[in-house]
């Protein structure tokens, strides 16, 4: 809201100058955001809260100055003289449904002509932020930002049948509006009409049918009190914000019509040279009471910190037109028709806290509430974060919302459908993810086209999966990265390409936090975005998935901007347990010496080195034994269809030293035990 | 014999200094004098031809000429050693100008940090950090914070909606509701999250982060609002800040109030980040309408209760002189890359 600085002079007698009255208007809770020059005017630039419709005019805001300098308001100017027939001779005005309007006014001015305002009319619009369009609209637009009460003038000769009717919207009728628009309305809207047809949107913008123009001479004045929702619903269902809307769906003085007619009518007098006809035609179904309400002084001792003095309190209250009566602790009120806002106890409490100014309130601290969380954050969240960032990956943070569609191949087939957003702000953020990779890799292959070689991106967030209609959803936590480039680059030799491997040992070091011992089965993933060779998932001791990872899938990769597929990997923290594994016992340290072994194997490239360790692990050994892959060679020497694969056997007795014996029976035992496994031979026996 | 002593003795000198410092050639010294058949011991052999009454000062002569070539000697092996130390640390020297092999080092991203190190002053106030769902229901994101369906105030929150009556929260004070609603007063807490308005242009993500503060208890009053503020600020910023409440209107407090803090770039004289009025706005506060008290079951009567809420994006823009609010979602490696921790 735009308030004049000259036009606020003319409305309270202060003498301040316009920063200072910025500066009052602001500690009451009416923020001046801007003080600017308009011509020989100073504007300020008010930030009005939704609960100050009052304050959506200048003589609202004229209230709170008035209130701040304990000035006096200019009683409002005398309407002109009335003349010819009265105006109920000429109109009627019929209420159909007090739901949609609570009190309608209708006046009459007779022989405007219409033209251009005045440069100080145009200059004090301009200055508000309207343009000046001829006298007439002009002096309608004044009361609006005078008072905050939207008036609307009809060309009184073009009104059909002389009979105003406020009522209900019929289905299928058509109005077209001030804008040009011709819109279809549906029933129930807000609607004035005339006995035929819908004139205009109550409330919200008149209809072209009865438009001020040029050879408009006589104007008929309509002043009214929508009820906000009645408003607001129309508005919203045709998608129209208008100033007359906004004030209305916020709330008007009920009073205020009466007012805005004598204003209306002195201003089509003073700048079109009209003169009102005697009276005013008037339907006013719902008159309300006046609310009274009640504070205490030791309420607001207790809200505001520090007790008021209740000298102060009271004068603040009656700055503000409360006519407020004391009590003992109490002050009653009455609340003026303009103050909507103020309903309940806790209102008034902050009209005198305003009003002493908030410096006053002094410092505290609560005292002391030890308690448990009720919903702490999964601890593991911010362990998984630190993991990933101290293994090289930066934290991105992409949108909840993705394209419909995108994540289709990185979810599995019997997840439920995404949750489409009912007004998605564009098609590329319109359904919830259910993964956070399609968001994720976009940010690298961005990464990438700006020229990044090496990215690393990781993820902390939600996703969404759907429940039955009305449940909220699954919000799995999980934790996802992308990976394009090297393993680690150094100027010291060649850097090796990540491989599906990093990602893994990646994705095994987040699990490790739910505990190092924790068992997770691994196995090929099989999900539409991973190359299907090249991928792992991960399983729970209750089978379910709470990781994958591999490369994205050469279809996917190619259809984005990235020269080599990228590595991806995907990790559900919220299956990883809700607490963080307990402390570790420590368990004894062997004191006698281990025994290595190494085992050469070529392996049918199909055999699952797993499916070998597995099957040695079951042969009887003299002492705890362990099993890693050391080294593998593919090449020269071998078919293609082979692998070479050094496993290395290390016995760890803990109550005696093993004899030499023992450990090649074994490692006999062992060689014996390949014959079990389906493809796989030794390729030589090591000393 | 002093003679042949002399002369022998002058050799040996002459043999050490063309060693130099080459252990080899050092040994070799000691090989050709001091050796089984080395010089002087073939002299002190040839003592046995002498009188009788000249042998004790020969030998004594010979061995201490003995003492003297062998403390030479040792001390030109000493030498001989540091030498091939200092020859041998020399060829496996390394220009240490060139880069080290570092171990990736990754980035959290300003957001989070700025959310833990917040979560930490608040927690050792005794504010416990709780959690809610991101889709909401009408209940929890408006109804139950004094935001009655028709209210002018929900369309300051452009609230993008789901099927079923769910929407994504508009604000972290659904969180408020679902605590209050699960345990009964006193409460200290904080829920940091993310929030969704339909908005998106310079200064708004359709995505944010917020944090919200909630006391409710008996006696609370705006002094511990102000207290808490200042307390948390001072402790954030890391030094004194100056904490203002202006009024302020939020439908889920009353009194409200904005909460500003005094600029740090130009500590309250005004400046451009301020706009000249020497006060950053932070955030929005009050004391907890009574129709939210209501509305979850405590007595308004009994209890008071004090909500603030900030946004974190703003928080780390600040803090790291982010320029751009959209740097934090752009995920650009050469942005995240100067956080790395």
């Amino acid at each position: 809201m735009l308030i004049s600085i000259a036009w606020l002079r003319e409305l309270v007698e202060v003498d301040a100058d316009p920063q200072a009255i910025a500066r009052a208007l602001t500690s009451r809770g009416l923020t001046v955001d801007a003080v600017t020059e308009s011509g020989e005017d100073t504007v300020l630039d008010l930030d009005v809260p939704a609960n100050r419709p009052d304050a959506l005019g200048h003589r609202g805001v004229a209230r709170e100055v008035g209130a701040a300098f304990c000035a006096r308001l200019t009683p409002p100017r005398t309407p002109p003289e009335a003349s010819g027939p009265p105006a109920d001779q000429e109109v009627e005005v019929t209420i159909e449904d007090p739901a949609l309007c609570g009190r309608y006014t209708a006046r009459i001015v007779r022989g405007v002509t219409v033209g251009p305002s005045p440069p100080g009319v145009v200059a004090r619009l301009t200055a508000c932020g309207l343009r000046s369009i001829n006298n007439v609209v002009d002096a309608s637009n004044l009361v609006l930002l005078e008072l905050g009460q939207p008036v609307h003038f009809f060309d009184l000769d073009r009104l059909d049948g002389r009979a105003i009717r406020v009522r209900a919207a019929r289905a299928g009728e058509r109005l077209v509006t001030l804008d040009g628009i011709e819109r279809e309305l549906s029933r129930g809207m807000l609607v004035i009409a005339d006995p035929s047809r819908p004139i205009a949107l109550g409330g919200i913008m008149g209809g072209a049918s009865s438009e001020i123009n040029e050879a408009t001479r006589n104007v008929l004045i309509e002043a009214a009190w929508f009820p906000p929702a009645a408003v607001r619903k129309t508005a919203r269902a045709l998608s129209i914000v208008t100033d007359a809307s906004q004030r209305f769906e916020r709330g008007c003085d009920p009073e205020a019509p009466a007012q805005a007619q004598d204003l209306a009518a002195l201003r089509l007098a003073e700048l079109s040279g009209g003169r009102p006809a005697p009276g005013q035609v008037e339907s006013r179904p719902v008159r309300p009471a006046s609310a009274r309400l009640t504070v205490r002084l030791s309420r607001a001792a207790a809200l505001l910190g520090y007790r008021p003095d209740p000298a102060e309190a009271m004068s603040a209250l009656a700055a503000i037109e409360l006519d407020p009566r004391a009590d003992g602790d109490r002050i009653g009120v009455t609340v003026p028709s303009w103050r909507v806002d103020l309903e309940r106890e806790a209102d008034l409490v902050e009209e005198i806290g305003r009003a002493l100014g908030y410096d006053r309130v002094p410092t505290a601290l609560p005292p002391s509430a030890p308690r448990e969380s009720v919903r702490p954050p999964a601890p593991v969240e911010d362990a998984a974060r630190d993991r990933l960032a101290s293994r090289g990956f930066h934290e991105a943070i992409t949108y909840a919302m993705i394209g419909s569609g995108e994540d289709e191949r990185f979810v599995a087939p019997e997840a439920p459908a995404p949750i489409p957003l009912a007004n998605p702000i564009s098609a590329s953020l319109a359904v919830l993810r259910r993964s956070i990779l399609p968001g994720l890799v976009r940010a690298a292959e961005q990464n990438v086209r700006r020229g990044a070689s090496d990215v690393r991106l990781f993820e902390m967030g939600r996703v969404f999966l759907g429940r039955a209609a009305g449940e909220l959803p699954d919000e799995p936590l999980r934790a996802a990265f992308v990976w394009c480039g090297s393993a680690g680059a150094h100027w010291s030799g060649p850097s090796r390409p990540a491989d599906p491997y990093d990602a893994a040992g990646l994705v095994e070091d987040v699990l490790a936090l739910a505990g190092p011992r924790a068992s997770r089965a691994r196995e090929r993933a099989a999900l539409g975005a991973l190359h299907p060779g090249r991928s792992f998932l991960w399983r729970d001791g209750a089978g379910r998935a709470v990781a994958w990872c591999g490369s994205l899938h050469p279809s996917v990769a190619s259809a984005l901007a990235f020269a080599e597929p990228p590595l991806v990997g995907e990790i559900d923290l919220s299956l990883l347990g809700p607490e963080l594994p307990g402390p570790v016992s420590a368990g004894p340290i062997p004191n006698l010496p281990a025994a290595a072994r190494d085992l050469s194997l070529v392996l049918a490239r199909a055999t699952p080195a797993a499916s070998v360790v597995a099957a040695l692990a079951r042969v009887a050994s003299p002492a705890p034994a362990t099993f890693a892959w050391i080294d593998r060679y593919d090449g020269p020497g071998l078919s293609p269809a082979e692998v070479a694969m050094t496993l290395r056997v290390i016995l760890q007795p803990l109550e005696r030293t093993l004899l030499d014996a023992e450990i090649e029976a074994f490692r006999q035992a062992l060689i014996a035990a390949l014959s079990t496994v389906e493809g796989v031979r030794l390729r030589r026996t090591e000393p | 014999m002093q003679d042949r002593l002399e002369v022998l003795e002058r050799a040996f000198r002459d043999a050490l200094r063309e060693a130099a410092d080459l252990p080899a050639a050092v040994e070799a010294v000691r090989v050709r004098f001091l050796g089984k058949k080395g010089e002087l011991t073939a002299l002190l052999k040839s003592v046995g031809a002498l009188q009788a009454a000249l042998r004790p000062a020969a030998g004594a002569a010979i061995n201490a000429a003995r003492d003297r070539l062998e403390a030479a000697l040792a001390e030109a092996s000493a030498g001989a050693a540091r030498s091939a130390e200092a020859a041998s640390l020399d060829a496996s020297w390394i220009d240490v100008s060139l880069p080290p092999r570092l171990f990736p080092r990754g980035a959290l991203h300003p957001v989070t940090t700025t959310r833990r190190d917040l979560e930490a002053i608040f927690r050792s106030m005794g504010f416990t950090v709780e959690t809610g769902p991101e889709v909401e229901d009408d209940r929890h994101n408006f109804e139950a914070l004094n935001l009655p369906a028709d209210h002018p105030a929900r369309d300051a929150t452009d609230t993008f909606y789901l099927p079923g009556g769910l929407l994504l929260r508009t604000h972290t004070s659904p969180v408020q509701i679902r605590t209050m609603e699960a345990v009964a007063p006193p409460i200290r807490m904080i829920c940091p999250g993310r929030a969704y308005r339909k908005d998106l242009d310079a200064t708004h993500l359709p995505m944010f982060h917020q944090l919200e503060a909630l006391v409710v208890d008996e006696g609370i009053s705006l002094a511990d609002l102000k207290g808490t503020c200042a307390a948390v600020w001072s402790r954030f910023f890391g030094a004194s800040v100056a904490i203002r409440l202006r009024p302020g209107y939020f439908p889920f407090v009353e009194p409200g109030c904005e909460f500003d803090v005094s600029c740090r770039v130009c500590e309250g004289k005004g400046c451009r980040v301020c706009k000249g009025t020497g006060w950053i706005e932070l955030g929005g506060a009050g004391m907890v309408h009574p129709a939210v008290f209501e509305a979850v079951g405590i007595d308004p009567e009994r209890y008071t209760g004090f909500a603030f809420g900030l946004g974190i994006d703003r928080i780390a823009m600040m803090r790291h002189a982010i320029s751009d609010l959209r740097l934090l979602v752009d995920n650009d490696v050469r942005f995240l890359e100067q956080f790395a921790c």
